[in-house]
């Protein structure tokens, strides 16, 4: 009886199950991870694409604002703004003018030349 | 296996490998040969070439101030294929973007699928058309990116700086001269569309970046330029010229330093300019130079060595008859010295030194001070002048030419020609542009002076120089030219204007005045041309008397600027109230005679 038993029952091949186990989660992690790792893709690069035409806008509102400054700082909108009034122009003094430009002088005088007013005058 | 089987096997085998044979020819016929051609087939189905535009450089001057930049704009464009909703579309966009409906409607029912609504939008008008399509479910519309091209300061420099057309392209101006490096080198980027539209950013292709264009830095300096501008308006404005024309050079460098001319147009505005204002008068204008042009007589005389400064010629008395035709000088001189010739610009004299070196070594002279060809400046448009071979020359052309008649040339080659005699005898080459650099400030090429040749020797042109400080003298022609403090050589021009039906129109005058400062160490030369001057009295309308005045206070304002140190011993020489009209109007009264038979022959100094 036990030996007929022993003789008509299958073995469970554990090796080969475990084996077979892995196999297939290895795939499906794989399978899953090529998904997941896909649709990364994509969501990075929508991300990319948003960062992109950020970038631009910002370079865009950038540019916008230094031509701003340009045509706020130019020579003309400057005078036009001089003829308005809104800003004023004071001579600057010759006591406050520092000439780097040394004057050219005779031979005998000292070696040693200003360049610059004295501070009494300033 | 009887023999009849194994044969039929055999056959089938045959014809199997035929068939798969035919297979594997097609198929590497497909994949291999033409694969180039399917692969572009399907790539049109999907793929495409998004074009990255690189953006045009800036124009800067010597102080790196900005003359020309670009700012963000879009373009409104319409898909007629996907509008939703036309009459709202058309209610909605003509409020936003101040467009007459009716006009939007017919370009929307042109039947035509791709329609440029408006171009050159600002980004925030843009943004806020976008907000209301979507909150109104409006299609259709679409934004494409742009740039415009401003030009902070309106319309000074204008004929310098120049404009673009709507494809960004240089038409006129440095922006056209300097096209190859302003415009820059578009980039591309090959990208999927999903069935929305959108982009798949994982399956870009190949891409390159774009090379925005180099910044174009010039020699113009603009406080300089200011100054000239202002006075150009100023004599505008007393004067009413038809034309005229300022220029400032660097004469050891060729550097143009400023550069105005009227009648003039604003940059932002420049679809409303009429092609007479949009002129470089500078550069493709021709004058008859008038006396101006004595120096180069003088200059090739000396040269020569045919006459000393101190050589007498005899001036006929204000009258000589020459070729069967009478030559006349605006007042009565026997004896003059060369340098008198100059200072009192003697037609008979300056006719008599060109005498001396003959037709050909004068016309020689005449194309070795650079008139008859283009000076090469990097501006578009420059003309030749005119100026005819001694072949072609009448017998009385040797007595006409030295007093600036019967030639054709442009003010920059009469700055240069005077230039020529400020920086010891070297024919420089103008330059309006500084340098080309990288937008991140790298340098690309500097262009460095350029002389084009020695015409006359240093010595000469020391004679010459000495001669036309008298000019700017008491005794000279050009006494209201003179700068408080500084030392001026310059000559005098007043020539009669050439009528376009032959011979000259009566009582109208190109006026001039060339000159350099300081007189020593020259740090510029400049010239100044009124076209048709209208003055209070026509015997006012001189050179000396009107272009002189100019000068001297676009002379002094520059020296200021530049920090010139003013000659301690002239420095109250001549007040500048110098300048005004009454004292040259007394000058004028008291040798009135005189210059009435000038004019009738067409020359006054």
């Amino acid at each position: 009886m036990n030996r007929s038993r022993r003789r008509n029952c299958n073995a469970v091949n554990a090796a080969s199950l475990a084996r077979w186990i892995v196999m297939t989660a290895f795939l499906a992690v794989a399978g899953l991870s090529y998904v997941y790792l896909t649709l990364q893709l994509y969501h990075l690069g929508e991300h990319r694409k948003a960062i992109e035409n950020e970038l631009v806008t910002l370079r865009a509102q950038n540019d916008i604002a230094s031509g701003q400054i340009t045509a706020l700082t130019s020579r003309s909108a400057l005078q036009r703004r001089l003829k308005e009034g809104y800003l004023t122009m004071i001579p600057i003094s010759e006591a406050n003018i520092v000439r780097l430009t040394i004057p050219a002088r005779s031979t005998d005088e000292d070696a040693i030349q200003p360049v610059a007013n004295p501070s009494t005058t300033r | 296996m009887n023999p009849n089987s194994r044969g039929r096997c055999v056959l089938v085998c045959v014809v199997l490998i035929i068939l798969f044979s035919i297979f594997s020819f097609r198929l590497i016929y497909l994949q291999a040969i033409k694969h180039d051609e399917y692969a572009g087939l399907a790539a049109k189905k999907n793929v495409y070439q998004q074009i990255i535009h690189a953006e045009r450089g800036s124009i800067l001057d010597a102080n790196n101030e900005v003359l020309a930049h670009n700012i963000p704009v879009e373009t409104v464009v319409a898909d007629a294929t996907h509008l939703n909703d036309v009459d709202a579309i058309i209610e909605l966009v003509s409020r936003e973007l101040r467009l007459p409906s009716e006009q939007l409607g017919e370009k929307l029912n042109s039947g035509r699928r791709y329609v440029v609504i408006k171009r050159e939008v600002p980004a925030a008008t843009a943004r806020a058309l976008r907000e209301k399509l979507r909150a109104n479910n409006l299609r259709g519309i679409y934004f494409e990116d742009d740039a415009t091209r401003i030009y902070p300061n309106g319309s000074m420099l204008c004929h310098v700086i120049g404009f673009t057309d709507f494809d960004h392209h240089g038409i006129q101006g440095v922006e056209a001269s300097m096209e190859e490096y302003l415009h820059g080198q578009d980039g591309y980027r090959f990208i999927e569309h999903n069935r929305a539209g959108k982009e798949i950013v994982p399956y870009r292709g190949q891409e390159r970046a774009p090379r925005d264009g180099y910044q174009v830095h010039l020699t113009i300096d603009l406080g300089l330029q200011n100054i000239v501008e202002n006075e150009i308006d100023a004599a505008m404005h007393q004067y009413s010229p038809q034309k005229a024309t300022i220029i400032l050079m660097r004469p050891q460098t060729g550097e143009i330093m400023a550069m105005a001319n009227r009648p003039n147009f604003d940059l932002n505005l420049r679809s409303e300019a009429k092609p007479e204002q949009m002129k470089n008068r500078a550069v493709i204008d021709m004058m008859e130079p008038g006396s101006t042009f004595k120096i180069v007589a003088a200059a090739a005389a000396l040269n020569e060595r045919k006459v000393r400064p101190d050589s007498s010629i005899f001036c006929e008395n204000g009258l000589w008859n020459f070729g069967g035709t009478a030559l006349h000088d605006h007042r009565t001189f026997s004896y003059l010295s060369v340098r008198e010739i100059l200072v009192k610009s003697s037609n008979i004299g300056a006719a008599k030194l060109a005498l001396t070196v003959g037709d050909q070594k004068f016309y020689e002279y005449i194309r070795r001070f650079g008139f008859g060809e283009r000076t090469g400046i990097e501006l578009p448009g420059e003309i030749n002048g005119l100026l005819r071979p001694p072949r072609s020359w009448s017998k009385i052309s040797i007595t006409r030419i030295p007093m600036g008649h019967e030639i054709g040339v442009t003010p920059l080659q009469m700055t240069v020609a005077m230039a020529t005699i400020a920086n010891g005898g070297n024919l420089i080459m103008p330059r309006i542009v500084k340098s080309i650099t990288t937008p991140d400030g790298k340098t690309i090429s500097s262009l460095s002076p350029t002389v084009l040749r020695q015409v006359i020797s240093p010595e000469t042109a020391r004679e010459i120089g000495d001669a036309l400080r008298g000019v700017v003298s008491d005794s000279g022609t050009a006494a209201a030219a003179a700068v408080p403090g500084f030392v001026i050589a310059g000559k005098t021009g007043t020539a009669q204007k050439v009528d376009p039906h032959g011979g000259y129109e009566h009582g109208k005058y190109v006026v001039s005045f060339a000159g350099y400062l300081p007189a020593d160490h020259p740090e510029f030369v400049g010239l100044v041309v009124l076209d048709d001057a209208h003055t209070s009295k026509p015997e006012l309308n001189y050179g000396g008397l009107v272009a002189g005045p100019i000068f001297s206070r676009v002379a002094e304002r520059a020296a200021r600027y530049l920090d010139l140190e003013p000659h301690e011993e002239i420095r109250k020489a001549i007040p500048v109230q110098r300048v005004e009209k009454s004292t040259p109007a007394e000058r004028v009264r008291r040798t009135a005679p005189a210059e009435r038979i000038a004019l009738t022959n067409a020359s006054r100094n």
